[in-house]
């Protein structure tokens, strides 16, 4: 069996308290786990732990085999990559250029691309399908397709695991099915660990090889999504009374 | 290539202007020497020992001063402008100027009537110190603070709040001290020496220097905090440098020349109009370079105008200055910049 690419033990997060204890997980390159739960359950800040954003309150975070906190900015860099929810609005700045941040681990001292760096974007670029407005600036597309180029930003950098916060939140029905079609693609041909937090239900169900349901500071369930994605979990992990659960599933 | 064509026609193009203006600015002045004087004087040897004494103590180092100090000062706005994503930070708007100004007048008086005379290094150091106070408070309010317009609205009120302690201090200091000060503190590049100009020369080509070596961590931090951490940018290395050389630069500017109002702001957004791009590495040098000719273009009309009167370099600035930065509020609103 392969090893985990990412994996945690017991780890636990918070801003000044610990608000989620005890989270154990172990997602290997291909694999994609999601997680869900209602607003304000902590998703974003697991997420953030994991990236290294928030400092743990204890347990362990591990990329591939060593402790996360052990490895120097820039290798951490070359092994885990993010998309964020917050929007970024950088002037003049191209979706290609966007995406060429996303070499910044490999590139020397002036950051100058050479053609390897420049193959990786291309690469990067075709593959969430944005060559035709790649020197479009990164202001003037939709929103979809900014996110694709978020998304390609961080697979040019290469790495072993990707985060997304809600990846999808903003885009329509045609938009997230794109995205999470090249996201699975990604995982797939790259053998890349994802995770990713999400919304949408039906959607998360049919992208998961994992799923792990937060609720009250604790991790409600976790495991395969046709455990998860049953009528009894859904209805107890977002508090929806059995009246209206049954109008509107 | 046609980006790559843009950025070398753009650069030729702000070399050629800049010993354009250097020349002319050697060439125009109120004393009325000739063309071919003033060609003799400089390449060669003397005419008489007043035109050269002119040329070379008079309008050398004054255009020299104007070219380093003006490339200081947009840069230090570039800066802040990355620092705080602000597209209308700048040393003046930030209260920085003015904090330097207070802090270098308080060392003046103080020096003055001990000593009468006020070394230079003391000077940038004096000003340095009121740099960074004035932006420690700004980055206080910056934390309580997400807009970036009520950022805006503070720093202008620490520099009035340091303006009116200046005044004050200046208000009661001896009568010899004050012909001093208000010269200065209305800015000015006259009354430059060699040896002013050789302590700004290492300040500002050094900090110039440094700035330009952060190309591209600078770049990446355009992204947001977050996702230039996520690259492997050192964020807590990258701010503090940044602040510092901010600081650093222009309080090189207010100590020798006064605050100098908008070309901190203006200057960069023209670059990068002109450039069309937001990379560090070509906006750090075209920054400079756009400010140096900003500067000397401005302090020559500030001579010549009404010459044999001078008008104050902060006049000509805010003339040509405060409609750029105008032009980018209006544009920014429409969603065009």
């Amino acid at each position: 069996m392969e090893n985990a690419k990412i994996s945690a033990d017991s780890l636990s997060v918070g801003y000044k308290k610990p608000l989620i204890k005890d989270i154990c997980f172990n997602v290997r390159g291909g694999e994609i786990m999601t997680l869900i739960g209602p607003n304000g359950s902590g998703k974003s800040t697991i997420l953030k732990t994991i990236a290294g954003y928030l400092k743990k309150h204890g347990g362990d975070v591990y990329f591939e085999d060593s402790s996360a906190e052990k490895l120097s900015p820039n290798e951490k860099a070359k092994k885990l990559s993010v998309v964020l929810t917050e929007r970024i609005k950088p002037e003049l700045m191209t979706c290609r250029d966007v995406v060429e941040t996303g070499r910044y681990p490999y590139t020397g001292r002036f950051g100058k691309l050479e053609q390897n760096d420049r193959d990786a974007v291309n690469r990067a670029v075709e593959m969430v399908e944005m060559s035709e407005f790649a020197d479009c600036d990164f202001s003037e597309v939709s929103d979809g397709q900014r996110q694709r180029v978020m998304l390609a930003r961080a697979v040019c950098q290469e790495p072993q695991i990707l985060i997304l916060d809600e990846p999808t939140s903003y885009l329509d029905i045609h938009h997230k099915i794109i995205f999470l079609e090249i996201l699975r693609k990604l995982a797939a041909e790259n053998k890349i660990a994802v995770i990713v937090s999400m919304h949408e239900l039906d959607l998360a169900e049919k992208i998961s090889d994992f799923t792990i349901c937060i609720k009250n500071g604790a991790v409600a369930h976790s495991g395969k999504p046709e455990e998860i994605f049953t009528d009894d979990i859904i209805r107890e992990l977002f508090d929806i009374p059995d009246e209206l659960y049954k109008k509107y599933f | 290539m046609k980006r790559q064509t843009r950025t070398i026609a753009a650069f030729v193009g702000l070399i050629i202007l800049l010993l354009l203006t250097l020349f002319i600015n050697i060439f125009i002045g109120s004393a009325g020497i000739s063309f071919s004087e003033v060609f003799h004087v400089l390449f060669a040897g003397t005419v008489d020992d007043t035109t050269s004494g002119i040329i070379w103590k008079i309008r050398i180092p004054r255009v020299l001063a104007a070219l380093l100090l003006g490339g200081a000062l947009s840069l230090s706005g570039y800066l802040l402008q990355m620092f705080f994503h602000n597209p209308i930070a700048s040393p003046f708007v930030l209260g920085v100027s003015s904090g330097a100004k207070l802090t270098v007048a308080l060392v003046m008086i103080a020096a003055v009537s001990r000593f009468r005379t006020v070394n230079s290094a003391v000077m940038i150091l004096a000003a340095f110190t009121g740099s960074l106070i004035s932006l420690g408070f700004v980055l206080l309010i910056s934390k309580k603070m997400e807009r970036m317009s009520m950022l805006v609205v503070c720093g202008i009120m620490i520099g009035y709040i340091c303006s009116a302690i200046t005044d004050f201090v200046i208000t009661f200091a001896d009568d010899s001290d004050i012909v001093n000060l208000h010269n200065w503190s209305v800015g000015t590049f006259s009354g430059m020496s060699m040896e002013n100009l050789k302590v700004i020369a290492a300040v500002v080509i050094t900090a110039s220097a440094g700035t330009f070596l952060l190309s591209k961590p600078i770049g990446a931090y355009q992204l947001g905090e977050s996702y230039a951490k996520n690259v492997g940018v050192k964020i807590n290395f990258l701010r503090t440098a940044l602040i510092l050389l901010s600081g650093l630069l222009s309080a090189c500017v207010t100590a020798f020349a006064g605050p100098v109002s908008f070309v901190g702001i203006a200057v960069p957004h023209i670059i990068r109009v002109l450039f069309k791009t937001s990379k560090p590495l070509i906006l750090i040098p075209g920054c400079f370079l756009g400010g140096s000719i900003f500067c000397m273009l401005c302090d020559m009309l500030a001579r010549t105008v009404f010459a044999p009167t001078e008008l104050s370099i902060s006049t000509v600035t805010a003339i040509f200055g405060a409609p750029v930065v105008i032009t980018v509020l209006i544009c920014r609103k429409r969603g065009e910049l």
